[in-house]
């Protein structure tokens, strides 16, 4: 069967590329495009380790087909930071060592920031309902939890300057 | 003593923290060499049964596939890292036969250009199996008659071990309390599945693999054996590993052997990946035990005697045979003062995926047992729990029965103080909450669990301290990091010793090439093991630092201090040379002596302390669903001193959720020697919204032989969750379940035969 041709802006770079009708987002990221950031944990959707932002939504992008990003805006965990500053959640799962292994964390953080652009005051409860899509084996979600509430913090103080 | 201390006791940032939230840390799964071959590997799907004919022909003919590799020629690696110490034990390291044990036991190994092309030549291989009778359940492989899974038989390892005399010790109690407990099969569900690693064997005849193996040195070891190479010609290059909890503890099932002689076969890195599936269905898992438990107690809760008989389901290879046996029995016994005591067990082989390593080791299962039938206990002599494993457990000073090791720290006392005051157990032990069918209730349960293998396995350790001529420090370890950040903490000990900030250490990568001798990451090791021998290496490289200062100063070394990076005499402080500048002379100003500052230190702990813990829950049960929902938890570990407190909290409550899961919603449902819930949907972990309140206590009790004091925690954290929760639940209704994990539907069961 012919590939598809799509364009997707990634990061704010935008590409042309050739698809097969079948190839999911997770699959152009990670090998097409070399974005390892963005983790394969089951293939199902059932880990949320594969989350992206595809118009400013977290996605699950194991799901998702790379026609079906078509025209859209895919923001992956390498396009959070800007230049060397960090991104404030980056920022507060550094300070809070809300990592061990890190695998589940480019997911986390990408969940966290979908969440965090439409509710900018989330209680923690609001947090962990968001996170319910991504399995964490190692943190038990506490530090996590505390790092997304404080990184909201931080981005309120920021917007009200 | 903690008033002296600048770096140990600060939670200071991990050093992979920026690389982990940027995504720049390659894992496994992220690896790519050029030329690169794809593998996949045929699994068997029989659960016991001869492959008698591998016809590969088809499959080689494929036009993309590279090449071919069967269980004829490549042997299954079945080692235990004790058969390492004699060379008999070497040599019976890997076996070869042509039996497949399990569903998902790999056959056959393919090596395609794409990982397609490699999935289709699968279908292209043609096996011809001879079926052979299985058996699923460990007591009927226990049986005369039942099926022979190895030529040895079912019986992969027992031990019978009896201290002090059990049947006059039951004479002697008042009360004598007998149960049987199972466990369930729960798995360690990483989120990087357990697989991806390149194999890499170059026309040189040396072999480079990149696994996320806990032990490099050791699979570095067995893999070299497997091909018959001298071992100088096998690397491991460990990637950041998403995740480990045991599972990648030795060699994964099929996956670094495979790889390996599919390299060498086409002199091409392949690499090889497992689906979700795959790591559910046939990688290792925790061991289901049966516990009989009998315990012997006065009428004033004074322990007379215990008797433990233990089966435990090893499944198709029993690379832990040994080991999650030993260690269970070891953790049994050495909770309680109890001076009668007996342990029997018996690690069985069944038609079933492998088990293996898992967080604890053994010691969750026992633990469920032991503290099930203590509050058993308590409830019948009316005694406060609490107060019951105060009057009994082994503390401060006494002898483990089993190795002779002294308890040399004991934080026992200070992790229930502190934990049931943080928890209000007295206040709410009183109360009874009801609300519609909910009825909240309260249970707890402590634990010790020993750190690292001292006395049961070969156990070394080494490092290397390199001075900088600007007065950094580059050290050189083999101690694996999984992500429980223990290159941080070994950096911070080391900076402790020096006298520098952590900042101003970089800690290796793990190569075996550059990295010396460690038998890698596992029973909570490295913090303690680990940072002994750090330690040791920065006091040689301080040590051989002053002797050229002295030199340099014409002072006696025993007259000289470094403080702020400088080198003085104590007696004369205007004699002095900075750091950097002793440095400088001695690598690149002094053309006659050119040397850098270093230090080694390799070798074993001298214990392994006991890490012990306490854990207070609070839990809802609907009687009408049997739901159960664990509001709150308190629990206290006393890790000797946290080096970094941060990391411990995070080792703490990420164990406590695994325990949860263990105790309420984990474990594989194996039907026929089937996996039926190889996913995230029918295998439940807790996720964000399931976690209760977790109150995580540093209980600090100075271990003295460890460096300023510390021990472990990781696998501790876990070990007693179980039976708190048990414990919990019969407190709120009544109802006490002696099977893992407690489902609904098990409590249910048991609210319906009370009525």
């Amino acid at each position: 069967m012919a590939k598809v041709k799509i364009g997707i802006s990634v990061n704010g770079k935008c590409y042309e590329l050739d698809v097969e009708f079948y190839e999911t987002l997770l699959n152009v990221l990670r090998n097409k495009l070399g974005l390892t950031g963005t983790k394969f944990g089951c293939g199902k959707g059932e880990c949320g380790a594969c989350t992206v932002n595809i118009n400013g939504e977290a996605i699950l992008s194991c799901l998702t087909l790379a026609v079906q990003a078509d025209g859209k805006e895919i923001l992956t965990i390498e396009g959070l930071q800007n230049g060397t500053k960090l991104h404030p959640l980056q920022e507060a799962f550094v300070k809070h060592s809300a990592i061990q292994c890190g695998y589940c964390t480019p997911g986390v953080i990408m969940a966290a920031k979908a969440l965090l652009d439409c509710d900018p005051k989330p209680s923690e409860e609001t947090v962990r309902k968001a996170l319910a899509n991504n399995l964490c084996r190692c943190t038990g979600y506490d530090k996590p939890v505390k790092a997304i509430l404080e990184a909201a913090k931080t981005m309120r103080g920021k917007h009200e300057k | 003593m903690k008033s002296e201390l600048s770096v140990v006791g600060k939670s200071v940032t991990r050093f992979d923290a920026f690389d982990k939230v940027t995504g720049k840390a390659k894992y496994g799964i992220d690896l790519k060499m050029d030329n690169m071959l794809y593998a996949k590997l045929l699994r068997s799907p029989y659960p016991h049964a001869k492959a008698v004919k591998i016809d590969t022909t088809k499959a080689e003919s494929h036009p993309r596939v590279r090449a071919v590799v069967t269980i004829n020629e490549a042997p299954k690696v079945i080692g235990a890292v004790a058969m390492l110490m004699t060379e008999e034990g070497m040599k019976s390291l890997d076996m070869f036969d042509n039996v497949v044990r399990f569903i998902g036991d790999p056959v056959a190994a393919v090596a395609a250009e794409d990982e397609e092309s490699a999935e289709e030549a699968l279908s292209l291989i043609d096996v011809e199996y001879k079926q052979l009778p299985p058996v699923f359940d460990p007591l009927e492989a226990l049986k005369e008659t039942a099926p022979k899974i190895h030529k040895s038989g079912n019986i992969a390892f027992n031990v019978l071990k009896e201290f002090g005399n059990v049947d006059k010790g039951f004479r002697k109690a008042d009360y004598i309390l007998e149960n049987r407990y199972t466990t369930s099969k729960q798995k360690h569900c990483a989120i990087e599945p357990f697989s991806t690693c390149i194999a890499n064997y170059g026309l040189d005849g040396r072999l480079t693999v990149y696994s996320s193996s806990q032990r490099p040195h050791i699979i570095k070891r067995y893999l070299a054996g497997a091909l018959g190479l001298p071992v100088n010609k096998v690397r491991i290059i460990k990637p950041h590993t998403g995740g480990a909890f045991g599972g990648r503890d030795y060699l994964i099932h099929g996956l670094e052997v495979m790889c390996s002689f599919l390299s060498r076969k086409t002199g091409r890195p392949v690499r090889m990946s497992f689906t979700r599936e795959e790591d559910f269905e046939a990688t290792e898992a925790r061991h289901p035990f049966i516990i009989e438990l009998k315990t012997g107690v006065t009428k004033e809760g004074i322990l007379t005697a215990m008797s433990i008989k233990a089966v435990m389901d090893v499944g198709g290879y029993g690379p832990h045979a040994v080991g999650v046996l030993v260690n269970a029995m070891n953790n049994g016994i050495r909770l309680y003062r109890c001076p009668n005591q007996r342990f029997e067990g018996y690690s069985v082989y069944t038609n079933t995926s492998l088990c293996g390593a898992y967080r604890a080791y053994g010691n969750p299962q026992i633990n469920f047992a032991l503290e099930s039938q203590m509050d058993m206990i308590a409830e019948k002599l009316g005694i406060d729990p609490v107060e019951l494993r105060l009057k009994n457990y082994r503390g401060l000073g006494e002898l483990d029965p089993i190795t002779g090791d002294e308890t040399r720290s004991d934080g026992m006392k200070e992790c229930l103080r502190k934990a049931s005051k943080k928890f209000g157990w007295n206040d709410k032990r009183t109360k009874r909450i009801a609300e519609g069918t909910k009825r909240r209730g309260v249970g707890m349960s402590c634990l010790s669990h020993n750190t690292g293998g001292r006395f049961s396995i070969p156990d070394p350790a080494s490092a290397i301290v390199m001075f900088n001529t600007d007065g950094s420090v580059n050290l050189v370890t083999a101690a694996a990091d999984d992500g429980q950040g223990n290159k941080t903490v070994l950096a911070q000990i080391a900076a402790e010793e020096l006298g520098i900030g952590w900042e101003q250490i970089s800690v290796s990568d793990t190569d075996t090439d550059v990295t010396p001798l460690d038998s890698g990451t596992h029973g909570s090791r490295q913090t303690y093991a680990g940072g002994i021998v750090v330690k040791k290496a920065a006091a040689e490289a301080k040590k051989a630092l002053i002797s050229a200062a002295s030199e340099h100063l014409n002072v006696k070394p025993e007259r000289l201090s470094i403080k702020d990076g400088v080198i003085y005499d104590t007696k004369n402080p205007a004699t002095s040379i900075r750091v950097n500048n002793i440095l400088r002379m001695l690598q690149y100003e002094d053309l006659s002596i050119g040397k850098q500052i270093i230090g080694v230190a390799t070798g074993v702990a001298p214990s392994w302390p006991p890490i012990h813990g306490a854990n207070f829950v609070e839990v809802e049960v609907d009687i009408e669903t049997g739901e159960v929902r664990v509001v709150k938890l308190a629990c206290a570990f006393d890790v000797g001193k946290a080096i970094n407190p941060a990391h411990v909290e995070g080792q703490i409550i990420g164990g406590e959720a695994t325990g949860i899961g263990y105790a309420l919603t984990e474990g594989l449902i194996v039907k026929d020697g089937k996996v039926l819930n190889n996913n995230f949907t029918d295998y439940r972990l807790l996720r964000a919204c399931d976690m209760p309140e977790i109150d995580a206590i540093i209980v600090e009790s100075n271990e003295p032989t460890g460096a300023f004091g510390a021990k472990g925690v990781g696998e501790a954290t876990n070990a007693g969750t179980a039976a708190a929760i048990a414990n919990a639940i019969y407190d709120a209704v009544g109802v006490r379940v002696k099977e893992l994990p407690i489902t609904q539907e098990r409590i249910l069961k048991e609210l319906h035969s009370l009525k």
